[in-house]
């Protein structure tokens, strides 16, 4: 049943879980190594944390393992799905614990903004992702799909199931607040700001 | 919001935009095993001979009796037990009564009763049965 690697890397998300379906570990091999990444990083950015962003992303995955006999190909995409799981496992754990302060985020090692460029490139992504908590969750799950995803409008409205406008505006103001959220430590992070 | 104030915003983010996409976490080799650990275990059964669970003992067809009564050994007792019992009956020896009156007087010397007990009447035919004979 299984066919050469090469082969099955090269088919679509769905052709891969249909195969999957009828027994295939090959396929679920290249949709785990394709997919995961997937979930991971849009848990880590809704959550803030590693270990549960982990827990969020098996346990994506293990709905679309699940979910593999009774899919219908080409009703929907298979990223869009699980994006759409991921979002909402996240928002479950989010409604369970308490928003994460934007003092409470990692501070740069030693307090010295643009010793190298690398370290303010990693402390850049690390305020990123703490101006990113202090967001409201729906404006936050917008940015995250739309910036850091690269989704694109129609797609991000299918995932958070809403209109395309609210999408839009929902981008609009989560960048505004993360504009708020970052400007307190420009100088640190070693951009202008207004 | 303005075009101008998105536009700012736009131009303040990209680099931590570009930041964050650089910074995505990867899986770890763990959480991959564990995924595909997962979908192992999800795999559809029946779909991979070699993933198939063995079949349910309640749903094996017609031949289930077979292993339910333990295989050859058990149905090999099975039927020493059913010739027995055909020999009881057809020996008149089903009759609890008159065995347990023949046996008593046998076994207390009784008479006319003790000549005419016989533990194995119709031996012959029990053997036919037993083809024991021919």
């Amino acid at each position: 049943m299984s066919m050469p690697l090469d082969a099955e890397e090269s088919r679509s998300d769905d052709a891969l879980l249909a195969l999957y379906g009828q027994g295939d570990r090959l396929a679920a091999r290249v949709l785990a190594l394709r997919l995961t990444p997937v979930a991971l990083r849009v848990a880590q950015r809704m959550l803030g944390d590693p270990a549960e962003a982990e827990d969020v992303a098996q346990e994506a995955m293990l709905r679309l393992w699940r979910a593999a006999p009774g899919w219908q190909p080409g009703a929907a995409k298979v990223t869009t799905w699980l994006y759409r799981v991921v979002v909402n496992l996240a928002t479950d754990r989010l409604r369970r614990r308490r928003t994460v302060a934007l003092d409470d985020a990692p501070e740069p090692e030693d307090g010295r903004p643009g010793a190298l460029a690398g370290l303010i490139e990693a402390d850049r992504a690390a305020a990123l992702q703490a101006a990113l908590m202090v967001l409201p969750e729906r404006q936050r799950e917008a940015v995250v799909l739309r910036h850091l995803e690269g989704l694109a409008n129609p797609e991000i409205a299918a995932v958070m199931g809403v209109g395309i406008e609210a999408v839009e505006s929902l981008v609009a103001r989560g960048k505004r607040g993360l504009v708020t959220a970052l400007a307190a430590r420009r100088g640190e992070l070693g951009y202008d700001g207004d | 919001m303005t075009g101008t104030e998105m536009e700012r915003d736009d131009t303040t983010l990209a680099d931590f935009f570009v930041a964050a996409r650089r910074a995505a976490p990867a899986p770890s080799e763990a959480l991959m095993a564990r995924i595909l650990d997962d979908a192992e275990a999800a795999m559809p059964r029946g779909a991979d001979g070699r993933a198939r669970p063995g079949p349910d003992p309640r749903r094996r067809g017609p031949l289930a009796w077979f292993g339910a009564f333990g295989g050859w050994g058990g149905v090999g007792g099975l039927a020493t037990a059913t010739l027995a019992g055909l020999w009881f009956g057809y020996a008149g020896l089903g009759d609890p009564v008159s065995l347990a009156a023949s046996v008593s007087a046998a076994l207390t010397g009784g008479g006319e009763a003790a000549e005419t007990t016989d533990l194995l009447p119709g031996g012959e035919t029990v053997a036919l049965v037993a083809g024991w004979e021919g």
